[in-house]
């Protein structure tokens, strides 16, 4: 630890701190543009000038500083630096009139405009009028991908995006050209940004440049109601501000927690808000005659009660699909199991994962920051860069810091970083283990759901758990087995013990005849086939409700109050930002008010009451925001399970990374940028 | 009825007084295409007090202020002292035939997004698709 003394007041940092954090830990505000905590420092900006006292009789770029590059007094006192002196001021006005020069006067046709650091800086440091009687330089605009647009004029660059994309997104798409008052930002042949991460350079962007394409002159910030939510794009449950205006979602932003985003999400969580809007089921619906017609809620159940008196309790049964909340499952389990069948499951890519395994066999039990505690890392049947964009990214970072080994069983992938490859199939598993030295004091082995969909899964699972075993991974205070889902609703479900009871039926026997009366909770990767009535509750129109005989309209996940539960167990909460179109409920309710219709009414009336009952039987999901650890053993007994697998090749489950739900399968961006990244990435028409 | 209406109503072609003055005092100077009678005071009699001869219109139908034409309205408002019935004017093709306002009637200008424009309701925040079934 460093002291100093920065405006008189006295700090003690760590030595490696920079000044201006230094400063911040003092409670002085430094302007930047081209420093962000969470990227390398390039000190190109000069906009964080302090004075240090001391040393060079100049102004110092405090980003590029560090404390234990200051000299003590003549008499051994602190350093002393100052922020607020005559000299900083006059200092970082001239570096804001340097970047107005080139700046052009568009903040009232700017989107940046209420949420611009230039602006806000040239509000505490900008002069009103200028010097400069000369011609403002000229940028073309760039080609950088469906999902930013660029106005390269606004550009004064700070760098922070070719740092983001070249040490976060790991991908080196964009990058500076040209020298001084000619550099240009670009990504060299105008190609799209390869990067399942590329929306958060508009977020980065300090000024106008880089903005989110599809939200272009839609709104301002300041007609936006903001609400914390909770992504449900994949698995990592990404906290996200989902921006409203009116009824409408107009865009969705990250929220910071180092835990699980840190500050940045993926392109499909940022961009899938117009798929919110297309395909909506927004009415109930009956196939009467082979063709379905709207209805009113009471005549969809009316039929549905009359198909239930038919049917024999045990050929009831219900799916849940990727999207759903906890609260939707639980009360669709609480309807099944009043009409008395076990027939329900929540894993309809007929993943082999269980309760009976225990908790500690489908979580991310190293939990998403622990990767950067990790030593080794072993990734199996899985393309963290598809199936989980932002922990891919956290596993770069670790890979980074160096003194990373990451292996790899399974399809070849571009991961953004370097791995060793052990084998396609589940027979490189031993040979991984003999290959592995036993002195890792933390190795991982991450799972993917390729390795668990097949038939032989359950096994898969069982041989990586010895694997887990046999290389150290599970010891005390560190549990390196992780289950990397791909669906949000899937650890909440098994959480809940949304899988078949005793004799009951699994997703893949439900769907192919093994149930007459089928409730489908929004799953919509599953074929059902012909023969079975099937109730689909669900938000779009898609495979699900095309087979469904009856269509009870749903809310999507902006559109209602809800907890998910991530891969590592992180009981998340996400609040209602925008309502249910037309006629549609939110899933709870409609399951409350079927039940009351089946005469097996639920014992709840609110949504707190549901959670109260939720609570009750699963204690953990009283803690919100916390993850409740699993206990390690039950992983060495699913390790001694043992089994012969099969020695096909581990798939891989997401095959297109932005068609993967049915919100973004409505959505016409994410259909743009599936074509951008099938046509390899080229320059788009002009 | 005309005289009933001339007792009790002035925006009905004036009233007994409009017309008995027009009889005794006024001159025929011509009329518009809406046929709006335009006077002025007979033989170009200039008013003592104002210093110039008085001009006036007696309208067809509703008394429409606006329903006089560009021209007859320079010559009503002493712009011009020559009658567009003696000027050879001829209208370039770009120039419109001239029209009364429309504010209050059913070709009252209907702004952008207006309902009474289009009879439908504009695109606005929050609307979505909703999904119909194909079969």
């Amino acid at each position: 630890m460093t002291k100093l003394i920065v405006d008189g007041i006295e700090v003690d940092v760590p030595a490696e701190f920079t000044l201006l954090q230094a400063c911040e830990q003092a409670g002085k505000e430094i302007p930047r543009f081209c420093y962000h905590e969470r990227l390398s420092i390039a000190g190109n900006c000069r906009m964080c000038l302090v004075e240090v006292k001391g040393g060079p009789p100049k102004p110092t770029a405090s980003c590029a500083m560090s404390v234990r590059d200051l000299r003590p007094g003549p008499n051994g006192e602190p350093p002393v630096v100052l922020t607020n002196s005559p000299m900083v001021k006059k200092a970082r006005e001239g570096v804001m009139e340097f970047i107005l020069i080139n700046h052009p006067l568009d903040c009232p046709i700017c989107d940046q405009g209420g949420e611009c650091d230039l602006q806000d800086q040239a509000m505490a440091y900008g002069v009103d009028s200028s010097r400069f009687a000369e011609n403002k330089h000229a940028v073309t605009d760039k080609y950088i991908g469906p999902l930013v647009k660029t106005s390269m004029n606004r550009c004064i660059h700070c760098t922070r995006c070719v740092r983001f994309t070249a040490e976060i997104a790991g991908t080196s798409d964009m990058g500076a050209i040209g020298r001084g008052e000619d550099m240009e930002i670009t990504t060299y042949l105008q190609t799209a940004m390869t990067s399942e991460l590329s929306g958060n350079i508009a977020d980065i962007c300090p000024v106008g440049a880089l903005l989110p394409k599809p939200q272009n002159f839609r709104a301002r910030p300041w007609e936006l109601n903001k609400t914390p939510g909770v992504d449900v794009m994949d698995a990592v449950g990404s906290n996200i501000r989902i921006d409203t205006r009116g009824r409408e979602v107009m865009r969705i932003l990250p929220r910071v927690n180092d835990a699980v985003n840190e500050e940045w999400i993926s392109d499909k969580t940022r961009q899938v808000v117009d798929g919110l809007k297309r395909q909506r089921l927004d009415r109930p619906y009956v196939r009467e005659n082979g063709k379905l017609r709207p209805a009113s809620w009471t005549e969809a159940f009316a039929a549905i009660a009359a198909r239930a008196k038919t049917v024999a309790p045990e050929k009831i049964g219900a799916l849940a699909g990727d999207l759903v909340s906890v609260e939707e499952m639980f009360a669709l389990k609480q309807l099944v199991e009043a009409l008395g069948s076990r027939n329900m499951d929540c894993r309809q890519d007929g993943a082999k994962l269980h309760p009976q395994f225990g908790r500690a066999s489908w979580l991310f039990n190293t939990t998403i920051a622990g990767i950067e505690q990790a030593d080794a890392l072993l990734i199996v049947g899985s393309n963290p860069r598809r199936e989980a964009p932002v922990l891919n990214a956290r596993i770069r970072k670790r890979w980074r810091a160096g003194n990373f080994a990451i292996g790899l069983i399974g399809e070849k992938a571009d991961l953004t970083y370097d791995y060793a490859y052990f084998g396609a199939g589940p027979e490189s598993i031993a040979e991984f283990v003999s290959k592995t030295p036993k002195d890792i004091a933390r190795p991982m082995i991450l799972v993917g759901q390729g390795a668990l969909t097949r038939p032989d899964g359950a096994v898969v699972l069982a041989a990586l758990a010895k694997a887990a075993h046999d290389i150290g991974a599970i010891k005390d205070g560190w549990n390196g087995f992780n289950v990397l889902h791909t669906a949000a609703a899937r650890v909440g479900g098994l959480d809940i013990g949304f899988t078949p009871g005793e004799g009951g039926h699994c997703a893949t026997a439900m769907s192919n005849g093994g149930v007459d009366l089928l409730f489908n909770l929004g799953a919509d990767e599953i074929d059902v086939a012909p023969g079975a009535y099937v109730v689909y509750i669900g938000t779009h129109g898609d495979r699900g409700a095309h087979r469904a005989d009856v269509i009870l309209p749903g809310a999507a996940y902006p559109e209602m109050s809800g907890l998910y539960v991530n891969t590592e167990g992180r009981v998340q909460r996400s609040d209602r930002a925008a309502f249910p179109p037309g006629d549609a409920r939110e899933g709870w309710a409609i399951f409350r008010a079927l039940s009351d219709a089946l005469g097996r009414k639920l014992p709840f009336d609110s949504l707190g009451e549901l959670r109260a009952a939720l609570v009750a039987a699963h204690p953990h999901f009283g803690h919100v925001d916390e993850i409740a650890p699993a206990d390690a053993g039950s992983i060495k007994d699913l390790a001694a399970l043992g089994g012969a697998f099969d020695k096909a090749p581990f798939g891989h489950v997401v095959s297109d990374f932005y068609l993967t739900n049915p919100i973004a399968r409505a959505s016409a961006v994410m259909a743009e940028c599936s074509a951008v990244a099938a046509g390899g990435y080229k320059q788009a028409a002009e | 009825m005309i005289w009933l209406q001339r007792f009790f109503s002035w925006w009905q072609g004036g009233t007994w007084n409009t017309f008995w003055h027009t009889r005794r005092h006024g001159e025929l100077v011509g009329h518009d295409e809406f046929g709006n009678a335009y006077y002025r005071t007979r033989g170009g009699k200039i008013h003592p007090d104002l210093g110039f001869e008085r001009r006036w219109v007696i309208y067809k139908g509703e008394s429409e202020g606006s329903s006089t034409p560009t021209g007859w309205f320079g010559w009503l408002h002493h712009i011009v002292d020559t009658p567009p019935t003696d000027e050879n004017y001829q209208p370039r093709e770009w120039q419109k035939p001239f029209r009364a306002n429309q504010t209050g009637t059913p070709n009252a200008w209907r702004p952008q997004g207006s309902l009474y424009r289009s009879g439908q309701r504009p695109a606005a925040t929050g609307d979505y698709e909703a999904w119909t079934p194909g079969s």
